[in-house]
């Protein structure tokens, strides 16, 4: 008995001291060792959307190409699931964290451990507005999608003053809220009318295509011929407008956002008038370009947000535009 | 002589007592029904010009009939007293494996068997846990409706699979008379599972298994063998929903229709309370769906917010829940 207790010491011990060695260097500022990788602690609550899925590859080979020791924590849109796994890895030590696509109002508790441990957080896509709790997080342009899409819809239907126009967003969806406000911002101060009277909300975005189907659907059955253009927040959604606008033979427009592969084919055979390519590649380069240059030499960005402007996309370009499902 | 007369002329008391006991019954016996039309007169009303049009209508075949598919597979599944949560994930991960299959070349029939056999053996997985192994039908399905989820998001690796054959596109948004493909489906379905469950053996040992699983084994009905059927027959039910799903929408992806688990369950109670017995049955349930269909689309047009109408929609499942469970008490 005695034996066996001074053998499980023995183990616990030599257990302690290898788990001491292995998170030594942790938790350096910008700048550190040479001997030591640099620890980056990666997230994205959005790993089962294409474009999160293709984050993730694209972190891990940068990673990969830059010696990060990269820790990689996929969430799945369960923050009570995620939001403990990364506070979990900053607490065993880190050197930047990196956030992508990931509302900063989901990751209250994140921010919280990263301050308290002094790590800077960097982020792709994560809110619209500047928030203190980043070193810096690039997204893209909202005004400039609603100014690109609503200009798209405005020379289509010969203006949008006097014309009735359907936006329909999901609230939830911090960049999909801000720009569904700006839209229909949008079209009241151009002189239209906001169908419905408000913006037609999609309650959960995995049933996004039917649930605007069945809103534009059954408007048109109420307002035949009473729509000119349905404005809707990402893709998804509106090729379910799409769809309820060719069932019913009306002439409106649809414009969406995100540049998928279906999206671009319905622009392509003009079912759909336009989407906006947002250009998340480049985006998180820029924000790989931050976090080595902190790494390196301890530089933090001189702003802490930054709003990238995007592509409007029409028949005349979708054949050149990667799709946002197909870049990895 | 005057308790004899009391018998044979009832007071004044006991004429009110069983007026209002039988509207009381009357309330739980056909307040679904009673309000489903007061839902189409209120709807009506409100939009005499609209809602009762035959594009109108048309728009709420067409948007309840994949739903009308689905919950008639939760029917068969609740008729034997069981739950199936699957139903939805089911109906996703079929309309994505007849996707997969098209995009990989597979001639559209193949590719629709492939789905159908897909979601056979995801009922059959079922009905052995549940059936076989004794596990709870909540936890057992749940953790399936999981597992499937996982699957579908496998086979169409986290994206939209679209670009399919038009002849397959065609059995969602192709038209016969007016009226689209998919509400033919429905009712051809729904007759069959109204038949199978009204007038055959199979049929009658689910409800006996429903009523009472103990009884049923001691009247020699292979209960086990029942309740692998009714949940097999679930799957493959739910398979066809999840294809016209695909499809209706040109598209497949692995969480789409997920609030059809949700909304077949709610079809469910709300039709078991338009029997006597306050069983599942297959025209309660079409009821259900209608009311389902009803409230969406008269509230969309109406323009109700979409919060407010999920709030109505949850309202209106628990007084269908509150009316089944008080006609149970009843019994």
């Amino acid at each position: 008995m005695r034996t066996s207790i001074k053998a499980f010491a023995a183990a616990t011990a030599l257990a302690a001291l290898a788990l001491a060695g292995c998170s030594s260097g942790g938790g350096d500022n910008g700048g550190g060792d040479d001997t030591t990788p640099p620890k980056v602690v990666a997230f994205t609550s959005g790993n089962q959307t294409p474009i999160g899925a293709w984050w993730v590859k694209d972190v891990e080979a940068t990673a990969k190409e830059l010696g990060w020791d990269l820790t990689m924590i996929q969430g799945d849109f369960d923050f009570q699931k995620m939001n403990p796994a990364v506070e979990s890895a900053i607490g065993q030590g880190a050197d930047v964290v990196f956030d992508g696509f990931t509302d900063i109002a989901s990751i209250a508790s994140i921010s919280t451990a990263a301050k308290d441990a002094g790590i800077p957080m960097f982020a792709v896509d994560s809110g619209t507005e500047p928030n203190d709790a980043f070193a810096l997080n690039i997204t893209t342009d909202q005004q400039g999608i609603v100014d690109q899409t609503m200009g798209a819809i405005s020379d289509a239907i010969g203006g949008l003053e006097g014309k009735t126009i359907m936006v329909i967003g999901h609230d939830p969806h911090a960049g999909i809220r801000m720009r569904s406000e700006l839209a229909a911002e949008a079209v009241e101060a151009a002189g239209a009318t906001l169908a419905g009277g408000e913006i037609q909300q999609v309650v959960s975005p995995a049933t996004g295509r039917t649930e605007a189907l069945a809103l534009v659907a059954d408007y048109l059955a109420a307002n035949p011929n009473g729509l000119d253009a349905v404005w809707v927040g990402w893709d998804d959604a509106a090729l379910g407008a799409v769809q309820a606008v060719s069932e019913a033979g009306a002439s409106a427009v649809v414009t969406g956002c995100d540049a998928t592969s279906e999206a671009l084919a319905a622009i392509e055979a003009g079912t759909m008038l336009a989407t906006v390519e947002q250009p998340w590649p480049l985006v998180n380069a820029s924000v790989v370009d931050a976090i080595t240059a902190y790494l390196e030499s301890g530089t933090m960005p001189s702003s802490n947000f930054e709003a990238v402007a995007t592509t409007l996309v029409t028949k005349a370009n979708a054949a050149e535009i990667t799709p946002s499902d197909k870049l990895g | 002589m005057t308790s004899t007369d009391n018998q044979k002329s009832p007071t004044t008391t006991s004429i009110v007592v069983g007026h209002a006991s039988n509207a009381g019954r009357w309330m739980l016996q056909g307040g679904t029904i009673v309000a489903l039309i007061v839902l189409v007169l209120f709807f009506f009303l409100m939009r005499p010009d609209v809602f009762l049009t035959f594009v109108n209508v048309k728009n709420i075949l067409y948007q309840v009939s994949i739903l009308a598919i689905i919950a008639g597979a939760q029917t068969v599944v609740m008729v034997v007293g069981d739950f199936d949560l699957s139903v939805g994930a089911t109906s996703a991960l079929a309309g994505a494996t007849a996707a997969a299959a098209m995009l990989g070349g597979w001639p559209v029939p193949a590719a629709i068997v492939l789905a159908l056999i897909v979601g056979l053996l995801i009922g059959l997985l079922n009905g052995v846990l549940v059936a076989y192994l004794n596990l709870s039908a909540f936890i057992a399905t749940l953790a399936m409706m999981t597992s499937v989820v996982g699957l579908a998001f496998l086979v169409t690796q986290g994206t939209t699979l679209f670009n399919f054959p038009p002849e397959f596109n065609e059995l969602g948004q192709g038209k016969l008379f007016e009226i689209p493909l998919p509400v033919y489906f429905a009712i051809i379905i729904s007759v069959i599972l109204w038949f199978v469950l009204r007038y055959t053996t199979l049929g009658r040992r689910w409800h006996a298994i429903g009523g009472s699983v103990e009884v049923s084994r001691l009247s020699g009905v292979n209960v086990r063998r029942a309740r692998l059927l009714a949940f097999t027959i679930a799957g493959f039910v739910s398979a066809i929903g999840g294809i016209l799903l695909a499809a209706r929408l040109g598209s497949a992806s692995a969480v789409q229709g997920e609030d059809n688990m949700m909304f077949s369950v709610a079809a469910v109670f709300l039709g078991m309370t338009i029997v006597r017995s306050g069983a599942a049955n297959l025209v309660g349930t079409m009821v259900g769906v209608a009311i389902i269909g009803v409230m969406s689309n008269g509230l969309n047009i109406l323009g109700v917010n979409a919060y407010v109408q999920q709030v109505v929609t949850g309202i209106i499942i628990i007084a269908a829940v509150t009316l089944s469970s008080l006609k149970h008490r009843e019994r």
